[in-house]
């Protein structure tokens, strides 16, 4: 490296005042031109977060967000080269810092995994699906599902409510199936029984719906009467919404 | 020729191309890259349509660390994949300590921060097997200089080999904001190493200051220095960067057609100057 250490030390010195605000004195630099710089990369970060969460910005008060985004930025090297990707390190900022503790909100590690997945989704690269056909037997042929899909559980329903004291009176386990509809490119998602998500899980390591269907006992599922045709009739549906893509050919 | 910055706000425009018709388009394949869905399927119909230029933002030129690998292959198989005809960068730095920052921060003016950036320029340019086209960032403040603006991008020119991306907005900005002469400054460049200009607004938010904001019309003084400057280049592409406030379609027309208006009257005499 060709720099000097002075010549470094400068440029960490400005970069970490753009990171943190925190009044620096370097040569030559007029401090009321310094300060343009922080609001401006500041603002492109938060602009960034309150585009990838907007519920979570809209639920969030303003002083607890604006000191998350804060948090955030001054503390936590971005390594995304890709600004629309930098969501996801702040939501795994906010999961190993507790946030959801500190924040007092108990529901925040879902909500943001939840408007993280529709974005990474939704923008995700492309993947090809493997071979199939569209007629085969239901029970016995492993299906081939949309492999632009993510199955996430939560432990409040940010996907089906968006006050927060009706997510805090909520809270429970749940399951969300988000896929990307490969005409449209848009991001649709579906609520799950956790019979269905295991169903979708084991579906998608290439396990037959009959073979799943004898698993239901182990999982304390006891009322199989109409299991079998409710499964059937969920994957038909969800073939129509085009999750299920057909039968492996 | 005169092209425009591709956006998301008005991909469907460009793709019909009955209210804008530029003569190429310009994207970040930061932007870009590692997309599916229906942005990569409107890509390809873009792409299909126009010629392409690439202009960077995550390569970070001026960091004080190593350049990344990883980033530069990717770059590498982008630009060969959607045949970029050119690919431009800032001269300034968005990474340090390990952390993106997302803007365009300010080098300082010093001998050794020219030699360590021509160096990288070097590696890049022999990794990627094309010239590298530098643009002259707006800045806001120096930071610690040892020479002049001015010096300082004739040596990185000198030492590094690279190109320019002459941004006449932005010597307009920076002549503003420190107070010199911008016609004097754009005299002193190297101007045979000029291969891209862009153009685009600004925003006056003090008595001495203007940022770089490419949200508003260019104004008049800046078409005045654009044509100004024509006169001393040969012909290379020119574009109309607008990244906020998207305006109607036929006002953006408007400005890529007085863009082009000006190009052909400066350098069609100059040619028959030459001739």
């Amino acid at each position: 490296m060709n720099l000097l250490p002075d010549t470094y030390h400068i440029q960490q010195t400005f970069s970490a005042y753009c990171r943190t605000g925190e009044s620096v004195t370097l040569p030559g630099v007029a401090p009321d031109r310094l300060k343009h710089y922080r609001r401006l990369v500041f603002n492109m970060i938060n602009d960034t977060m309150e585009g990838a969460f907007p519920i979570a910005f809209k639920n969030i008060p303003a002083r607890k967000w604006n000191r998350m985004v804060k948090d955030f930025f001054s503390h936590h090297a971005c390594q995304s080269y890709q600004v629309w990707k930098l969501p996801l390190e702040f939501y795994t900022y906010a999961v190993e810092h507790n946030w959801e503790d500190e924040y007092q909100l108990p529901y925040l590690n879902d909500l943001l995994a939840f408007e993280w997945a529709e974005m990474e989704v939704y923008n995700m690269e492309d993947i090809t699906a493997d071979a199939y056909t569209l007629t085969g037997d239901w029970l016995d042929t492993p299906l081939v599902l949309n492999p632009e899909h993510r199955l996430l559980s939560f432990s409040y329903p940010v996907h089906l409510l968006a006050k927060p004291k009706e997510l805090l009176r909520s809270k429970g386990v749940y399951f969300v199936l988000l896929y990307r509809h490969p005409e449209t490119g848009n991001v649709e998602f579906t609520d799950l029984s956790p019979w269905l998500a295991f169903l979708t899980e084991q579906l998608v390591l290439g396990i037959t719906v009959r073979d799943i269907l004898d698993y239901a006992p182990q999982l304390n599922i006891t009322e199989t009467d109409t299991l079998e045709q409710d499964t059937l009739d969920f994957l038909k549906h969800m073939q129509q919404q085009h999750f299920v893509l057909g039968f492996q050919s | 020729m005169v092209g425009v910055g591709f956006r998301r706000e008005f991909a469907g425009e460009m793709i019909s191309g009955e209210h804008i018709r530029p003569d190429f388009i310009e994207f970040a394949p930061e932007n870009w890259m590692n997309i599916g869905g229906y942005w990569k399927k409107v890509l390809h119909q873009v792409v299909e349509k126009y010629p392409v230029l690439c202009h960077g933002l995550s390569l970070s030129i001026g960091s004080p660390e190593e350049l990344n690998r990883e980033f530069l292959q990717y770059i590498k198989t982008f630009l060969n994949e959607y045949k970029v005809q050119l690919y431009s960068e800032h001269l300034s730095y968005s990474k340090c300590d390990n952390a993106h920052m997302y803007d365009l921060l300010p080098i300082p003016f010093r001998m050794d921060a020219v030699k360590h950036i021509s160096t990288r320029i070097q590696q890049v340019q022999d990794y990627l097997q094309r010239p590298l086209v530098m643009e002259i960032v707006s800045y806001y403040t120096p930071v610690a200089a040892e020479m002049s603006e001015v010096d300082f991008i004739k040596e990185v020119v000198k030492q590094s080999g690279c190109q320019l991306l002459l941004d006449v907005n932005n010597i307009y900005v920076n002549a503003f904001n420190h107070q010199y002469d911008a016609k004097a400054f754009i005299q002193q460049l190297p101007l045979n190493k000029v291969a891209y200009i862009h153009m685009a607004g600004h925003e006056q938010v003090a008595p001495d200051l203007i940022i770089d904001t490419h949200g508003e019309p260019i104004i008049d003084p800046v078409y005045d220095l654009f044509e100004w400057t024509l006169q001393h280049l040969q012909p290379v592409p020119v574009l109309l960067e607008r990244d906020f406030n998207i305006p109607e379609m036929a006002e953006l027309q408007g400005e890529l057609s007085r863009l082009k208006s000006i190009c052909h009257k400066q350098w069609k005499l100059k040619d028959e100057l030459v001739a």
